[in-house]
């Protein structure tokens, strides 16, 4: 059995479309201090660091070099840190890489942190772009909202789901933003209000697509050992994984289901000891970038059966009030700082376990999911958190 | 107590000047297919794969969708560094020490699909330095000065080392530079940036590495050469190159403490038979000399004067040619440690030093010289 591994502290900026109120560092700054304010861990604490952050989007290349001071003085220190990059899913996987760091053996007390200035891109989706195939795809246009419109399209076709569906998961997201002081976007929004909303690529409306926004995030994994002696309540990793579809989008099974995601929370779940989702998750943090994907994530994520999702929100089950609360955070949906965003999930998932999410806390959290996609949906990471070690 | 991970498959695609037929994630494929074949492994055999490189060199946002794939990652658990592939070693080890996968497959490419010159500049912070032009080769300029100003290390001295290696390269087929040069050619090379001459820079390849680590039970059912990862670590330098001693390489020699604690090395000139050393500039090749404990401060270059790092010396430094010869930027490093294992497996054909038993391999991850380099160290033992 690997080691026991933990959070112990999570630590979020406040986020804008350009938080130029700091520089790049001061903003790695200020979710690193926070997390080692709330371990109560001085810098010389922390043994290593893994970063997350997708440079393309930065206009700096390898800003953890920029930054490397910013985290815990790691340069100044000759620190141990690594740099992960793997698209939307950045966040998710420096995520995993902190954990994989204590859960060697090799470190104690690791510092996941993950950053993005978005405001600094002048079109996310023209850099988005430059991914998929220069010959075949990239005439296209393909990027972020065109693919999740044609998962919209064919989810729409199959299933029956409409304008209204997205919408709720809209106003539902949008509600909660108003409860997370960190949120981009906090405004009222009614599905009147959201249906209204220009068209960005149909099926989608405005409301339906996430922000560009500034922001960073830190996240400290420590050993058995250590989190018990820093935290009260650590949450206790109890599953954590990574899948890779097709490079190609024509290559992928159809759109209106996500089976990579379906495959890799059947062996995340397998590690975890999670027979139902619905019933033994008290809360998940999804990587909803447009509201369509959150549907088709309650079903990849077997919270409902295929087909089936919108019924979910229909009927209330993943509001704050429901049964499995969906993004008490907000979501992508209402920030978006695209490298950190896999690891605000993380965060995010880690403060309602160990009861520090304020006002949006949902009560009495035992069990807790973190998820992030990216690479043009070709990638999806989980972790599952716990209020019992595992 | 740490976990035993093995290399068990080496896999080093033709490196050379450029590659039009290829595309940048082709590399990938091919060094991940060689290594396969020497582990004797299928694709479906691997767990997880660890692909390296930067997206502003490849000139692709998310590299990795295409890599990962290339190196056989479809429907796998994956990952990428956004280092030199050495790093993806470090993490392959991690993976594999936590007990939670078996068999890793890493690889890295270098192409010269772009100007590393031009997109490192693009590291250094938009508001202070990057409009003075500051770059890779001129902050491993700045470095090269100081040291040579500190210590007064001559040319000459300085210039043994590319003699050296490049005469090491001319007896590797695997080398992209084969022709070795003589200390005159070397000074009244072409000044590129003072101190650097042409002769003291490396050139840009093209070409693919890949290894195949696995933990100790499969490696001892699949192979009957495994090399074992003995000590590893690795640790970034401060970025700001006015706030530290730029004649010292003090990351490496953090990384350097680590690796030889955790393999249980206390005299590395003694206790080791060959290393394998980032060598991005000869005058790098002396300062690592130093911070890896082989020489005094100021002194690394007696033990290049003195033939203890030549062939046929006490320890001798990159057999391969080092990256003097061969330089696939985002794979160098990588290589290094495929050169050491090919080392103890005694494998390495004229460049064979006898016997070795224990290597060094040192990879440094920089996407921008001496600002915030990170170096690795591995220690690696025979089977």
């Amino acid at each position: 059995m690997p080691r026991r591994v933990a959070i112990v502290a999570a630590g979020l900026t406040p986020t804008s479309s350009h938080r130029t109120d700091v520089t790049y560092p001061e903003l790695v700054y200020e979710a690193v201090s926070a997390a080692l304010e709330q371990a109560g861990l001085q810098a010389s604490d922390i043994d290593a660091v893994a970063y997350g952050s997708m440079d393309p989007f930065d206009g700096v290349f390898a800003p953890e070099r920029w930054n490397v001071e910013a985290c815990a003085g790691a340069g100044a220190a000759r620190r141990p840190l690594m740099k992960i990059t793997t698209g939307g899913t950045t966040g998710g996987s420096t995520a995993l890489a902190g954990y994989y760091h204590v859960a060697s053996g090799l470190f104690d007390v690791v510092l996941a942190v993950a950053s993005q200035r978005v405001g600094e891109t002048l079109e996310a989706q023209l850099v988005l772009n430059t991914a998929v195939d220069p010959i075949y795809e990239r005439w296209l246009g393909a990027g972020a909202i065109t693919i999740a419109a044609l998962q919209g399209v064919r989810h729409f076709w199959r299933y029956g789901t409409t304008e209204e569906d997205l919408a709720l998961i809209a106003v539902k997201n949008y509600e909660n933003a108003r409860r997370n002081p960190n949120a981009h976007l906090m405004r009222m929004l009614t599905v009147k209000d959201a249906l209204n909303t220009r068209l960005v690529s149909w099926p989608l409306r405005l409301s339906d697509c996430c922000p560009s926004s500034d922001g960073a995030v830190a996240v400290i994994f420590a050993s058995e050992e250590r989190a018990r002696a820093i935290a009260d309540r650590p949450a206790w990793v109890i599953g954590a994984g990574q899948i890779t579809d097709n490079y190609w989008m024509g290559d992928r099974t159809w759109y209106e289901h996500w089976d990579s995601l379906s495959m890799l929370a059947h062996r995340v779940y397998r590690q975890a000891k999670i027979e139902d989702p619905l019933a033994e998750l008290d809360v998940a943090e999804l990587y909803n970038a447009f509201s369509i994907q959150e549907i088709i994530e309650y079903e990849a994520l077997g919270f409902s059966d295929k087909g089936k999702g919108a019924e979910l929100i229909r009927n209330g089950v993943t509001t704050m009030a429901g049964q499995l609360p969906v993004n008490p955070s907000g979501g992508v949906l209402c920030t978006n700082p695209i490298g950190a965003s896999g690891l605000i999930r993380v965060a995010e998932a880690a403060l309602q376990v160990m009861d520090k999410a304020g006002e949006r806390q949902v009560p009495d959290v035992r069990k807790a999911l973190a998820h992030a996609w990216g690479a043009v949906i070709g990638f999806h990471t989980l972790m599952v958190l716990s209020r019992g070690a595992p | 107590m740490s976990a035993r991970v093995a290399i068990v498959g080496i896999g080093q695609t033709a490196l050379r000047a450029s590659a039009d037929d290829r595309l940048y994630h082709e590399h990938d494929y091919e060094a991940a297919k060689l290594a396969l074949a020497d582990a004797a492994l299928d694709r479906g055999d691997v767990d997880t794969v660890i692909c390296s490189g930067w997206d502003a060199v490849d000139g692709r946002t998310i590299s990795d969708m295409h890599t990962v794939m290339s190196a056989g990652g479809y429907l796998k658990d994956s990952t990428h560094v956004g280092e030199d592939g050495i790093m993806a070693i470090a993490y392959a080890y991690m993976r594999i020490a936590a007990g939670l996968f078996d068999v890793a497959l890493v690889t890295a490419h270098g192409h010269a699909e772009s100007s590393f010159e031009t997109v490192s500049n693009v590291v250094f912070d938009p508001l202070f330095v990057r409009s003075l032009g500051q770059s890779h080769l001129v902050s491993l300029a700045l470095q090269a000065n100081a040291y040579l100003q500190r210590h007064g290390v001559s040319g000459e001295q300085a210039a043994k080392v590319a003699v050296k290696n490049r005469g090491n390269g001319a007896a590797n087929p695997r080398a992209h530079l084969q022709s070795p040069v003589d200390v005159d050619e070397v000074l009244t090379s072409a000044l590129v940036c003072y101190p650097l001459r042409d002769l003291h820079c490396p050139p840009q390849s093209v070409g693919g590495v890949s290894l195949i680590l696995a933990s100790e039970d499969v490696a001892r059912r699949i192979t009957n050469r495994p090399v074992w990862l003995t000590g590893i670590h690795w640790a970034i330098d401060s970025y700001e190159l006015g706030s530290k001693e730029l004649s010292r390489l003090d990351s490496l020699a953090g990384a350097a403490e680590r690796a030889y604690g955790m393999a249980g090395i206390s005299d590395p000139l003694r206790d080791l038979d060959v290393a394998e050393l980032h060598d991005i500039t000869p005058f790098h090749e002396l300062m690592a000399y130093e911070a890896l404990g082989l020489a005094p401060e100021g002194a690394g270059a007696r033990l290049v004067e003195e033939g203890v790092t030549g062939a046929g010396g006490d320890l001798p430094v990159n057999p391969s040619g080092g990256v003097l010869c061969t330089n696939p930027y985002g794979a160098s490093g990588l290589l290094r440690a495929a050169e050491a294992a090919l080392q103890l497996r005694g494998e390495a054909g004229e460049r064979q030093v006898p016997g070795a038993a224990r290597a060094l391999a040192h990879g440094m991850s920089a996407p921008s010289g001496a600002a915030a380099r990170t170096d690795c160290v591995l220690i690696l033992e025979g089977g």
